[in-house]
């Protein structure tokens, strides 16, 4: 007792959180979406991810040596970089990817900047767009049940229909670590025990859902939007990446910044932009961003803030939202109600517009090829319109698209006419669609537009019997439009006078319509 | 009136060690030894010398100007030598040592009692500076001094702490279960001087019997709360009391008084009611001894001068077979260590605290380099940015540590070293910055 004890400044105990504990906590979050990755994708999976971890932390392992710093790689971050790095790579890939990966996420991303906590950008993702940038196509080929498919994401961005439920579970292709329900199993248990902040996680989601509704042309839409959030790589870049100690600011209106950032930029590169990945880039471009935030955006201590000062004086301030002008909450509550009313309007609407499209449809169908009872296809007609992909149809038709061809049954089944709808982009005031009727020997019925805006008077006469008269009862390959009238001969059309545009369009949209019963329609029937 | 103030940390308490402990005190037995800078302001001037004879209770320091306090021998005997002893904080101060003979012969009976309604406003004041009062809470503020503001009429809150934060300590609870009446009284007397003001006696949750034992007291005091508050460090820094009592955040340049509040530990609440009622000076007071490395930990009334190996010894002594790895005066969170026992007893010495475990150096084993977890910041009760200042004061760069950062309304409670996983120097750092640009703004003239 008479020693002299080690003396040295409060506090004299510390909290039980160390570096380590924390790095352990996140690795462990990490496990659900690892073991569904396997499940699901197999073994190989499980050694991407195993070799990814253990070249992250050798590699640390050994820069410690090579550089004598105290042994760094102890405190399991570079277990979180190996993870990470792993969960984002295709399931398909070669192990010397992962390999790659880790060994320039921990050597150039981590050590060379002087490693934990001085790091610039997120290792992980350092490490993933070095491997996207070095092996393009390795890195994006994804294998579903054997065969090589696009992404959720790259599925959404190309407008096609996803498996909603599929991307949440993790069993819709993708990287290993897509399972959105694991992911925010995890995430929500680092946010609850205060590991990871609220304020980025959070206002990733939002700043992305946000943008993705106002911008990805499907409005409101839940189904969409939770597409969306569930695809790319969002839930693992919110709740796991944008969340990266280092690489994000530390006051709260700063993360909040930050975070709003990364869910725009997302949103854009995900709606304009070209790589289904691109949730990679807006993080690094937030991180690079963060020195910035850090420098300009620190909050005041409590007592210089305005309402302290305003108390100190005795005064009372009202709180912030007793502040803004009324009219201003006003327009913001219009705007809001508004919104949230047409969106909904235009989903409760979708339905039924289509409806009443293909309504008109089939009763034009109906009205072009007299006699049908029900309309159907054959595989030749099938074949033939998934090689168009509903692109410009012909080279000398103006833009033109063949929508549907169909095949007219009576009641006992026999081919009675064909039914071809065809728009076409060249009208004078957007586009005009028809459909063109055949019957059983390839004579004209006649032609009914479902679609057709042009200006009264002038090319809405296009719709006049005294035009489409012209097309009845012929049969011919091609009609010829003559601009100043004195038609003779069936092949022939005279042009509506004033009305010449929306004229050459409709002859262009019929010749296309007859190109395509030539080719491929042409006495077929059904079978 | 919010529920908490923004931010803190939530330590083990370790109370449980000497909660139930009841008050006693304790008489020392060795030699005594007063130093005479206890507070903050001017050391006292010694008014004794060697061979004079002293009773308890009598002066032998009197206060050097207006923000100062006197010191009052706890012991009868013969002074020994006015010189240089080594003290608490581990440097050599001038002492008034005294011979304690063993026998406590009091200068003067107080039992006298006079009602505080009699006495006026300077009176009650005068009492209070001639009692070497001092706040008890651990700055050691002359507390006659506190009481004077500018605008007495402008406080609107007297506040008497009984939160006792710091973990390990439970003096003050021990206190105000046995003396909550008299605490009461010290209160009201306060509150004579500043006619606008109401009482709260603020005490943490942890301290059941406490909260019942000051609500039974308080029972027909209609200028009078008991509040009690969520158990969370620091609760009992005035800074924190006053955020969640009066709402007011204000900058270290200004006093609680600037903000309408008066704020005084209950153990000094304690001291103005027996010296307003009957003129006893302060002496003793309240000292936890406690630890994991304590065979029986004590709630002590101590007096004044005690050599803290005295305290070990009436606490029974080092536990067998536990390695005592640290001495601490006063809480863990705050507390100073103490290289040797043999220093004395100050007014302000409200724990002694005797660790089998040595944080710090556990700490400095585990530390790495900062994560930018932000912990730090989420628990500062100032709302400041310490990631952020330890990284200003790295790079040397003082202006935006001070201007930018507000880095000097540092108040040192701790809690940003205490959260950090990265196991970082904090406060420490803090407080080099701090004197560090202190001493430039006065080399600079201003």
């Amino acid at each position: 007792m008479n020693t002299v004890l080690n003396l040295s400044p409060g506090p004299h105990i510390r909290d039980r959180w160390t570096t380590r504990y924390i790095m352990s906590v996140v690795s462990l979050a990490l496990m659900p979406t690892a073991i569904v990755g396997v499940l699901v994708n197999g073994l190989h999976a499980l050694l991407i991810i195993l070799t990814s971890v253990v070249f992250a932390v050798g590699t640390e392992f050994l820069f410690d040596k090579v550089a004598h710093r105290p042994d760094t790689w102890k405190d399991c971050s570079a277990v979180v970089t190996g993870l990470l790095l792993a969960l984002s790579l295709s399931p398909s890939v070669p192990l010397y990817i992962p390999a790659l990966g880790s060994i320039f996420a921990i050597l150039v991303a981590k050590c060379c900047f002087g490693g934990l906590g001085k790091n610039f950008i997120n290792p992980a993702l350092a490490g993933r767009c070095f491997l996207l940038l070095s092996f393009g196509r390795t890195m994006t080929d994804f294998p579903l049940d054997g065969v090589s498919t696009a992404t959720p994401a790259a599925a959404l961005m190309a407008g096609e229909a996803v498996n909603v439920t599929r991307m949440f579970l993790g069993t819709a292709g993708g990287v290993i670590g897509s399972s959105v329900l694991a992911l925010m199993v995890g995430g929500l248990i680092l946010w609850s025990m205060d590991i990871i902040h609220g304020q980025i996680c959070f206002s990733v989601l939002g700043g992305f859902t946000l943008f993705v509704a106002l911008f990805g042309g499907q409005g409101f839409d839940p189904r969409y939007l939770v597409a969306q959030i569930c695809g790319g790589g969002v839930v693992m870049g919110a709740f796991f990446m944008a969340t990266d100690y280092t690489t994000s600011p530390v006051g709260k209106l700063g993360q909040l910044i930050y975070g709003v950032i990364i869910g725009v930029l997302g949103g854009v590169f995900r709606i304009y932009g070209t790589a289904a990945d691109s949730f990679s880039y807006s993080i690094i471009t937030a991180n690079l961003l963060t020195p910035l935030l850090e420098t300009y955006i620190i909050a005041k201590p409590y007592a210089y803030r305005k309402a302290a000062l305003a108390r100190q004086r005795g005064e009372e301030r009202k709180p912030f939202y007793q502040r803004i002008p009324r009219p201003v909450i006003a327009l913001v509550i219009i705007t809001l109600v508004a919104g949230v009313a047409l969106s909904g309007v235009y989903s409760m609407t979708k339905d039924t517009i289509e409806e009443q499209h293909r309504a008109a449809a089939a009763a034009a169908y109906v009205a072009v090829v007299p006699g049908a009872e029900s309309f159907t296809t054959n595989s030749d007609i099938d074949s033939a319109m998934e090689a168009l992909e509903g692109g410009i149809y012909g080279s000398d038709f103006g833009r033109v698209t063949i929508n549907e061809a169909m095949i007219g049954l009576d009641a006992g089944g026999n081919v009675v006419g064909y039914a071809i709808s065809v728009t076409t982009a060249d009208g004078n005031d957007g586009d005009i669609t028809l459909t063109l009727g055949l019957n059983a020997d390839g004579v004209i019925n006649g032609i009914a537009f479902t679609e057709l805006n042009e200006t009264p008077g002038m090319g809405m006469r296009c719709g006049d019997p005294e035009f489409t008269d012209q097309f009845e009862g012929v049969s011919v390959s091609r009609f010829t439009l003559l601009k100043s009238g004195g038609s003779i001969t069936d092949d022939t059309i005279d042009a509506i006078s004033g009305a010449t545009v929306t004229s050459a369009a409709v002859v262009n949209a019929v010749n296309a319509g007859l190109d395509f019963y030539e080719s491929h329609m042409k006495g077929g029937s059904v079978g | 009136m919010r529920n908490t103030f923004r931010g803190g940390v939530h330590p083990k308490d370790r109370k449980d060690l000497s909660r139930s402990a009841p008050l006693r005190s304790y008489d020392a037995t060795g030699e005594m030894v007063f130093p005479l800078a206890q507070h903050i302001g001017k050391p006292a001037k010694a008014v004794v010398k060697k061979g004079d004879r002293v009773l308890v209770g009598q002066c032998i320091a009197q206060a050097d100007g207006f923000v100062s306090a006197g010191i009052y021998s706890s012991c009868s005997g013969v002074v020994k030598a006015v010189e240089k002893r080594r003290v608490i904080s581990g440097t050599m101060q001038e002492c008034v040592v005294i011979d304690n003979d063993g026998a406590y012969t009091p200068v003067a009976s107080w039992d006298v009692k006079t009602d505080p309604a009699t006495l006026s406003r300077e009176e009650i004041l005068d009492r209070v500076k001639n009692a070497g009062i001092v706040g008890l809470g651990g700055a050691g503020f002359p507390t006659h001094v506190k009481l004077m503001p500018k605008d007495p009429d402008g406080i609107r809150y007297v506040i008497a702490n009984g939160a006792e934060c710091e973990p390990y300590l439970t003096g003050n609870d021990q206190l105000m279960r046995t003396e909550a009446k008299t605490i009461l009284e010290g209160l009201e007397i306060t509150l004579r001087l500043f006619p606008h003001a109401v009482g709260v006696v603020a005490i943490e949750k942890n301290k059941p019997e406490a909260i019942e034992a000051m609500t039974q007291a308080a029972r027909g005091m209609d200028k009078v709360q008991i509040l009690p508050l969520p158990t969370k460090y620091p609760q009992g820094g005035e800074r924190s009391l006053i955020q969640v009592i009066a709402g007011v955040d204000f900058p270290v340049s200004k006093l609680p008084a600037d903000v309408g509040c008066i704020v005084d530990n209950v153990g000094t609440m304690y001291a103005i009611a027996r010296a307003v009622q009957y003129q006893e000076p302060l002496f003793t007071h309240v000292l936890t001894v406690t630890g994991e490395a304590v065979k029986e930990p004590q709630n002590l009334i101590v007096r004044d001068g005690t050599s803290f190996r005295e305290l070990v010894e009436a606490a029974g002594g080092v536990k067998d077979g536990v390695e005592l790895k640290k001495i601490l005066v006063g809480g863990p969170m705050m507390g100073m260590t103490l290289g040797s026992l043999d220093v004395p007893v100050q007014k302000t010495s409200n724990g002694l605290v005797l660790l089998n475990r040595d944080g710090s150096e556990e700490a400095q084993a585990q530390m790495t380099a900062c994560l930018h977890c932000g912990r730090c910041t989420t628990v500062c009760p100032q709302g400041l940015m310490p990631q952020m200042m330890a990284e200003a004061a790295e790079a040397g760069d003082l202006e935006r540590y001070e201007k930018k950062l507000y880095g000097l309304e540092c108040v040192a409670c701790g809690s940003c070293t205490y959260i950090c996983p990265a196991k970082r120097p904090l406060t420490q750092t803090f407080k080099q910055v701090k004197s560090e640009i202190m001493a430039k703004k006065r080399a600079g003239g201003k």
